[in-house]
């Protein structure tokens, strides 16, 4: 049987599990020094895992089509795209949220208008102001979504914000914090079950040393 | 205007030769295996009224059905699911059949699922439902012919038992709003272990929130069944556990030990199920390959009030992994010149009913047949109203006799 794959998001939370597994004692150098190889070997001297490394909603579709067992994905992405897979544990890395932002001293609430919103991330845009039983105009953007009420293409944004300071600089402010993100541990669900006694010690592992580190 | 004409809608596909030849390999090994149980074969509309699926145990989500209407506006979809039609049929024109009722199908549902992450919207599915008892007798029954038929599939199955009641009681335990309580739900099916314990959080003290913190862990072998009796008891959940854990010895003692995990936190459909919850798994498949379990409450839906209890299992992912064999070449070709027509049409009817796999030949030389047999690999080219044995053309025989 082939060792557990892990997929981890490219990038930011890519470093920072390769941290969190070193310090589970996993050497992780072929990572660190990955060449062009696709597929790297990490080993704790016990047990051998595979480090893939992919774009974040690959992740997602790897993990949910078995083809990696394990995942490290953000919550953006996650609530964006939805699937089918257990999500077992909050890293605490990565941590950001979702957000509405309108021009600063605007009050999006107010007036009767059915209201345009950007966002790169329509399905949470939608679910929102579906919860808010409020009819919205939705617009896809894929770069830099600040720029859309700037230009007066919409009214608002639906984003992902960490400092605040992107939307500052452009005028906007935070009408509504919308959730809370960070990067997730997600498991495929045939394998959790089939293959328990590899990765049921491993999630034991990473939220034993999260709770040690836990600033109290 | 773009014309759709020579490709198939998303999430559908052809199946050609071998494909088809696994599907229905697969798919017999399980019809055989139903039959031999007394189970018998039913076939319902690919089309249903969409009222079917509305029922209020058994929604089904809207949007994920294929929806059209009839000739008098009617709305219909195309059936999403087995079980409800099935349903629907023993709360009526079964009503007064004898109990109980075993029945068993093979046949597609169509789900829309969302594009493009490699799932498909016509879904093979072949299953079996026990109507009009809820005995253990019938659980033990559809649990072991569950393992039984991942059994004739492939290697490494394995099949995943649950009680509804467990959870049930739980949670009906906990002092908190129906919204809370579908929160948390969805936490203990994802497995959510960091939300499920944030939502937990308000419930300080409870002994039923404490519970349910390890409800997504409870799942594995037979410790499970200690780890959750010691958790809670009240309520009903202690009764659910000691049946599951009859149902699982019994199972061990038919041999299946090694092939049965516990998942007390099997709660994807807690609305329609009111017993004993199962999946099944197969080595190398990404994804449940069967589901199925108790839904006591889904003819009174129908007004027609029966217990009962079935799975499906899904053949394509089945199908995927698992070997094509090769088709063979026919076992022979006839070929006739233009006088001879009739005769090659006599003789294939006499090779074939020698069970013989035969080919008519539609070319006009002989020379030309000799050529095509041994570019498709057919072994034997019988010339009809010939009376000689028949020419080999296998690479040393050359077209000889």
């Amino acid at each position: 049987m082939r060792p557990i794959r892990i997929a981890l998001t490219k990038g930011r939370l890519e470093t920072d599990s390769i941290q969190l597994f070193e310090r589970l004692g996993y050497d992780c150098s072929a990572v660190l020094n990955k060449g062009r190889r696709l597929i790297l070997p990490i080993s704790d001297g016990v047990r051998q895992m595979e480090v893939v490394l992919a774009k974040a909603a690959d992740v997602v579709t790897y993990v949910e089509n078995g083809v990696c067992d394990i995942g490290v994905v953000g919550k953006d992405t996650i609530m964006e795209m939805g699937g089918t897979f257990y999500e077992v544990a909050d890293l605490g890395f990565g941590r950001c949220r979702f957000a509405l932002a309108v021009p600063k001293g605007k009050d999006f609430y107010s007036g009767y208008h059915t209201r345009r919103i950007a966002s790169k991330y329509v399905n949470v845009t939608r679910s929102v102001f579906e919860a808010k039983n409020m009819d919205v105009n939705i617009v896809k953007i894929e770069g830099s979504v600040e720029l859309a009420p700037i230009l007066g293409l919409s009214d608002a944004i639906v984003d992902i914000v960490q400092t605040g300071l992107t939307l500052r600089e452009n005028g906007l402010e935070v009408a509504e914090d919308l959730a809370d993100i960070s990067a997730r541990l997600i498991v495929n669900i045939a394998s959790l079950k089939l293959r328990k006694n590899e990765i049921d010690p491993f999630i034991t592992q990473i939220e034993t040393i999260l709770k040690e580190e836990e600033p109290t | 205007m773009k014309r759709f004409d020579k490709v198939t809608p998303e999430g559908t596909r052809d199946l050609l030769f071998e494909e088809c030849a696994s599907r229905q390999r697969l798919t017999g090994r399980l019809t055989e295996l139903y039959r031999a149980r007394g189970y018998r074969q039913i076939i319902t509309p690919g089309v249903e009224f969409y009222d079917v699926f509305t029922l209020p145990s058994s929604g089904f989500p809207q949007d994920s059905m294929y929806k059209l209407s009839d000739n008098r506006g009617r709305l219909m979809v195309l059936r999403p699911d087995c079980t409800i039609p099935i349903a629907r049929l023993a709360a009526t024109r079964l009503a007064g059949m004898a109990k109980p009722l075993r029945i068993y199908y093979a046949q597609n549902v169509y789900r829309m699922e969302q594009g493009l992450r490699g799932r498909l919207s016509e879904i093979w599915q072949a299953g079996v439902e026990l109507m009009g008892d809820c005995s253990l007798r019938s659980d033990l029954e559809m649990v072991e012919l569950a393992a039984s038929s991942l059994a004739g599939l492939g290697p490494g199955s394995r099949i995943e038992l649950c009680h509804i009641g467990y959870f049930r009681a739980v949670i009906n335990s906990l002092e908190a709003d129906a919204d809370t309580k579908e929160e948390i739900r969805q936490c203990v099916e994802q497995k959510n272990y960091a939300a499920l314990g944030n939502l937990l959080d308000r419930f300080p003290g409870d002994p039923a929130a404490a519970a349910l913190r390890k409800l997504p862990r409870l799942f594995g072998g037979e410790e499970v069944f200690e780890a959750a009796a010691a958790l809670f008891g009240e309520n009903g959940a202690g009764e659910s556990l000691r049946y599951l854990r009859d149902i699982y010895e019994a199972l061990c003692r038919l041999g299946l030990a090694d092939q049965i995990l516990i998942d007390l936190g099997l709660v994807n459909q807690a609305e329609y199920y009111t017993g004993i919850v199962f999946r099944g798994y197969l080595d190398g498949v990404g994804e449940p390959v069967l589901s199925g379990g108790r839904y006591d409450n889904l003819l009174r839906d129908f007004g027609e009030p029966c217990p009962a209890i079935g799975f499906a299992v899904e053949l394509d992912p089945v199908a995927a992994v698992a070997e094509h064999l090769p088709s063979p070449p026919p076992d022979a070709l006839v070929f006739a010149d233009e006088k001879h027509l009739p005769q090659a049409i006599q003789c294939i009817k006499e090779l074939t009913a020698q069970g013989k796999v035969v080919e008519n030949c539609l070319l006009d030389q002989l020379d030309q047949a000799i050529a095509y047999g041994k570019q498709r690999g057919i072994p034997l080219l019988y010339v009809a109203g010939d009376q000689n044995a028949p020419l080999s053309l296998n690479e040393e025989g050359g077209g000889n006799r």
